[in-house]
């Protein structure tokens, strides 16, 4: 148990930031550039390590503390889903809870983080952080909700499990499912057209904005734990989509990490395809994911299990 | 699964159209969602009767009067819904809750043909209350008109219930007084595009007490 | 051959008015056309009380009762348009002339139709046709009335379908929706769908009969529209729409929904009434008091139908009164409109003293429709009041009276008014005395009123009693 946990924690840890780099090269690759290295993440957050961190000193001990404790949160959550051929190494009844629970930490640190700084451009970003996770928080909620009716377990690893008869049977929720996660993959991890992480425009950012101030291996937490969530999250997304639970151990082993490989791309063409959202439209768009998953439940409903 | 698959498609299709501001992406969803709507009747029950009504309705709900809505837009400058009474992400919610009862509504009937697919009867109520919604919140005229198509999507989902029951003659008079009506339609907002220059329903308040 | 002539030959000309160059011949090929539809409809009454064409066309004692209404009231005001139309003569008529027979045509299908289906699509056809009517000035504020009436109507109509669906899902065991297979088996028909059926009918047909609080549309169509397609409107069209309502109502007696239907029916009678009352006291404009005037008689109509007992003989009374009163005091109102240029009460004073048979006819056309004792409707509202205190609903009763009242108040003082008091100056010098053609139809609608409202003729009176026995009425 202990070596699984730990076994699952290094692939997070080692792996992540490729998804990153994925991403980038992705960009690159659609605007005709030749782009940064594939392990450009890694650079950039080993470098930020080797740095030393500067204070505000009007910063209590709540501006040091976040950027741990998000990246303990998000790590934590890794454990609760299953990669591949591996399974969860921890999961109980209603780990689905815990799950959004400690993104909820995550955030909430970052968020208080920001306040802390008594800057009004990171309260800013705070509080359009705190409102649009708010709504996808819902979102992801129903989405949660009805794959629990559907495979009638609270146990977050073996709700995943159980799609591949969903699939067959529900489809079509499924799919609504898939694409209101989506979205909330995108608000949380703050990608375009929520977000644009490569802007640093302050009137116009969301995440970034709230992490202007930390520095140094501050910085490379936030920037790791960023990175380990998409991959968390994208992990999830690549479970509910592809039903491969139950096949061999090397090919779902193949299947997960091509799934991954091919989201962290798809992520890439999205954002080279779109523009970033108007501010005021956002909420507008994880409305409309919030409709797509109630249709889905509501189908469910009368559908009946 | 098809049929589902389908019925899905043509919520999503509504609640898109309930989301979006933008005259000309309206209709061509509006198109859209009619063409799917009109291969249903063949995934329901095939036959030559369904067919006659899948031919008939991609003729007129998505070729002709997609064409009448772009022709009576022709001249408008703004081709986006300016402000619209109530939010669009309010919009979507109340369409959202709209839709529960919709679902809430059907479930407490019951069906007359056991074989057919149970979200039907929901999907037909749903559009029906989500075109209401764009008829009641939205100023311009070409927006009402496709709200009242959307509703008359809805409707004709309900006709499908009664696929191998109704005489093709009555249907077809039933297509046609719709046709008709969109037409009249198109013709009074080319009127109301001459008069005031611009189709906003916002410009017809003179009449009050 | 009645077929022909009243439904097939309205149609055909409705065509053939497209062929001739000159007005004046599009307006005698209308005046011919609604002749023939009166003896058309007059030679009905040779024949039993329940004619079937085919499986899709025939007349029951109902129908007949309306087609009687309509097709007199449009004779009435196909000669009115020779002279009203007179004045527009640079104007091709073409496409009004047209709607109109088209209008005539669908209205008949509406009286004929036995297969529910039919009847919307008779109705809904007869809303598309009244649209170009209604624009015929085309002025901005036509516009307006007609884009509202086109959309609250439409929207309407398709609730009518709606329910029309689930009347047809409803009947899923007799598989049809011919009227007379659903009165026979109305046992058979499934309750939850039926009850969901009749809301649905009732808010599209009632849209369409413009009961409130879906008669937004009505004073403003109303307004806008030339005086005497507002007559036909007010008259013909709402009684088609009362028709469909009356199927309605035919159908839930016959499956024992009486108790099911009465209290919305009541409902929104009482409301139409409040609604009606409170804005045709301190109205400015008199085409727009017609039109809440009839949104109260529309109201008292459904009013008076839910009750049930002798109110249903009231209502169908009533009903034929209407017709009549709405097409004079419409086609007054054209009068006054040609005379005096404007709608405004203010500026309309003192007809009587200029005009003497405009002014008699207002002042008549007053009395009518406020229910003053020689007239009939005075007898149906006396009659709904009756019914409403036998059978203990005196809430009912009360607001009905109170309404009445505020309506009465607000009639007089309006008409009162423009009839007798001091003609102002200026206005109406160009014209000197009426036209013949638009007086001659006054006279006419007079003397149908007083024929029918006061003498009630023996046959007339048997018709009513065999259409309230098929409604379930006393």
């Amino acid at each position: 148990m202990g070596f699984q946990i730990l076994l699952h924690i290094g692939i997070v840890i080692i792996l992540s930031p490729l998804l990153l780099g994925i991403i980038g090269k992705t960009k690159a690759f659609f605007a005709g550039r030749w782009g940064a290295p594939l392990l450009q993440p890694y650079y950039d957050i080993g470098k930020l390590l080797r740095k030393g961190n500067v204070y505000s000193t009007t910063t209590t001990w709540i501006f040091q503390a976040a950027p741990i404790v998000s990246l303990a949160a998000v790590l934590v959550s890794s454990i609760l889903i299953p990669m591949g051929g591996l399974k969860a190494p921890f999961s109980f009844w209603g780990d689905i809870i815990l799950f959004a629970g400690l993104y909820a930490l995550a955030r909430f640190f970052i968020i208080i983080a920001a306040l802390d700084t008594g800057s009004s451009f990171e309260g800013m970003g705070a509080s359009r952080e705190a409102a649009f996770s708010c709504l996808a928080e819902i979102v992801l909620f129903l989405d949660f909700i009805i794959l629990a009716l559907l495979s009638k377990k609270l146990i977050l690893s073996e709700m995943i499990m159980r799609n591949i008869l969903s699939w067959e049977l529900f489809g079509p929720v499924l799919l609504l499912v898939v694409a209101s996660y989506f979205l909330v993959l995108l608000t949380e991890n703050a990608r375009i057209p929520i977000d644009d992480p490569a802007t640093h425009l302050e009137l116009t950012m969301i995440h970034e904005v709230m992490v202007l101030d930390h520095s140094g291996w501050d910085l490379a937490y936030i920037l790791y734990g960023a990175a380990i969530k998409l991959f968390v999250l994208g992990a999830l997304l690549v479970n509910i989509l592809i039903p491969f639970h139950g096949l061999p151990a090397i090919v779902q082993f193949m299947v997960f990490w091509g799934g991954m490989i091919i989201l962290a791309i798809g992520l890439g063409i999205v954002e080279s395809c779109m523009a970033r959202l108007r501010l005021n439209r956002v909420p507008q768009l994880l409305t409309g994911a919030f409709v797509l998953a109630l249709v889905g439940l509501l189908i469910i409903l009368v559908k009946g299990v | 699964m098809w049929l589902e698959s389908a019925l899905i498609l043509i919520i999503l299709f509504g609640i898109i159209i309930l989301g979006n501001n933008r005259l000309s992406t309206m209709i061509q969803l509006l198109a859209l969602q009619s063409l799917v709507l009109s291969i249903t009747p063949l995934l329901i029950h095939p036959s030559i009767h369904a067919f006659t009504m899948t031919i008939v309705t991609i003729v007129l709900k998505v070729i002709v009067m997609p064409s009448l809505l772009f022709w009576a837009i022709r001249h408008v400058s703004i081709r986006r819904e300016v402000q619209p009474l109530i939010g669009y992400g309010k919009t979507l919610l109340l369409g959202g809750f709209l839709m529960g009862v919709a679902f809430l509504i059907s479930s407490k009937l019951d069906l007359p043909d056991k074989g057919m697919s149970n979200l039907l009867v929901p999907t037909a109520f749903s559009l029906v209350m989500i075109g209401f919604l764009l008829l009641v919140t939205r100023f311009k005229a070409i927006t009402q008109v496709i709200g009242y198509l959307v509703m008359e999507n809805g409707i004709f989902l309900f006709a499908l219930l009664l696929l191998e029951k109704t005489p093709l003659l009555v249907e077809m008079g039933i297509f046609l007084d719709i046709f008709v009506g969109v037409l009249v339609m198109g013709i009074i907002i080319n009127h109301i595009n001459q008069e005031f220059g611009s189709a906003s329903t916002v410009n017809l308040t003179n009449l009050r007490d | 051959m009645e077929l022909f002539l009243l439904l097939e030959l309205p149609l055909l000309m409705a065509m053939v008015v497209f062929l001739p160059q000159k007005n004046s011949l599009r307006k005698i090929i209308l005046l011919l056309t609604s002749s023939i539809h009166v003896f058309a409809t007059i030679s009905l009454w040779q024949y039993p009380r329940a004619v079937r064409f085919n499986s899709f066309l025939g007349f029951d004692a109902v129908s007949q009762l309306v087609l009687n209404c309509i097709s007199l009231l449009f004779f009435v005001v196909s000669i009115y348009l020779i002279g009203y139309l007179d004045e527009k003569k640079r104007r091709s008529n073409r496409i009004l002339i047209s709607c109109l027979l088209g209008l005539l045509a669908s209205m008949t299908l509406v009286m004929m139709s036995r297969h529910m289906g039919l009847l919307w699509i008779a109705i809904a056809s007869s809303t598309l046709l009244s649209v170009p009517l209604v624009n015929y000035y085309r002025t901005p504020k036509s516009i307006e009335a007609t884009w509202k009436y086109l959309l609250i109507s439409s929207v309407g109509i398709a609730l009518g379908l709606l329910g029309t669906l689930f009347l047809a899902i409803s009947a899923t065991s007799i598989n049809t929706i011919f009227l007379d297979d659903i009165l026979n088996n109305a046992a058979y028909l499934s309750p939850s769908w039926l009850k969901l059926s009749v809301i649905f009918l009732l808010v599209g047909y009632g849209t369409k009969m413009g009961l409130a609080p879906m008669h937004t549309w009505k004073p403003d169509t109303y307004g806008e529209a030339p005086s005497p397609i507002g007559a036909l409107m007010s008259g013909a069209v709402t009684g088609c729409a009362f028709l469909a309502v009356l199927r309605v109502f035919q159908i839930c007696f016959y499956a024992h929904l009486k108790e099911f239907v009465s209290p919305i029916l009541i409902l929104l009678g009482i409301l139409s009434l409040g609604i009606a009352a409170v804005f045709i006291l301190g109205q400015k404009d008199f085409k727009r008091m017609l039109g809440y005037s009839s949104v109260e008689h529309m109201g008292m109509l459904v009013l008076a139908l839910g009750l049930g007992g002798g109110a249903i003989w009231a209502s169908l009374f009533h009903m034929v009164n209407n017709t009549f009163a709405k097409g004079l005091i419409f086609l007054v109102s054209g009068n006054l409109n040609q005379i005096f240029r404007s709608r405004k009460i203010e500026n309309i004073q003192g007809v009587i003293h200029r005009f003497p048979i405009t002014g008699v006819c207002l002042i008549v056309g007053l009395l009518v429709i406020t229910g003053f004792p020689p007239f009939g409707i005075f007898y149906s509202e006396l009659l709904i009041l009756k019914e409403a205190l036998i059978t203990h609903q005196y809430m009912v009763g009360l607001f009905y009276l109170l309404f009445l009242s505020v309506i009465f108040f607000g009639y007089a003082r309006i008409i009162l008014s423009m009839a007798l008091g001091q003609p102002t100056e200026g206005h109406h010098q160009r014209v000197k005395k009426e036209n013949f053609f638009m007086v001659v139809p006054l006279i006419i609608l007079l003397f149908i009123l007083f024929f029918v409202g006061i003498l009630v003729p023996d046959a007339f009176y048997n018709l009513i009693n065999e259409a309230i026995a098929l409604l379930g009425g006393k």
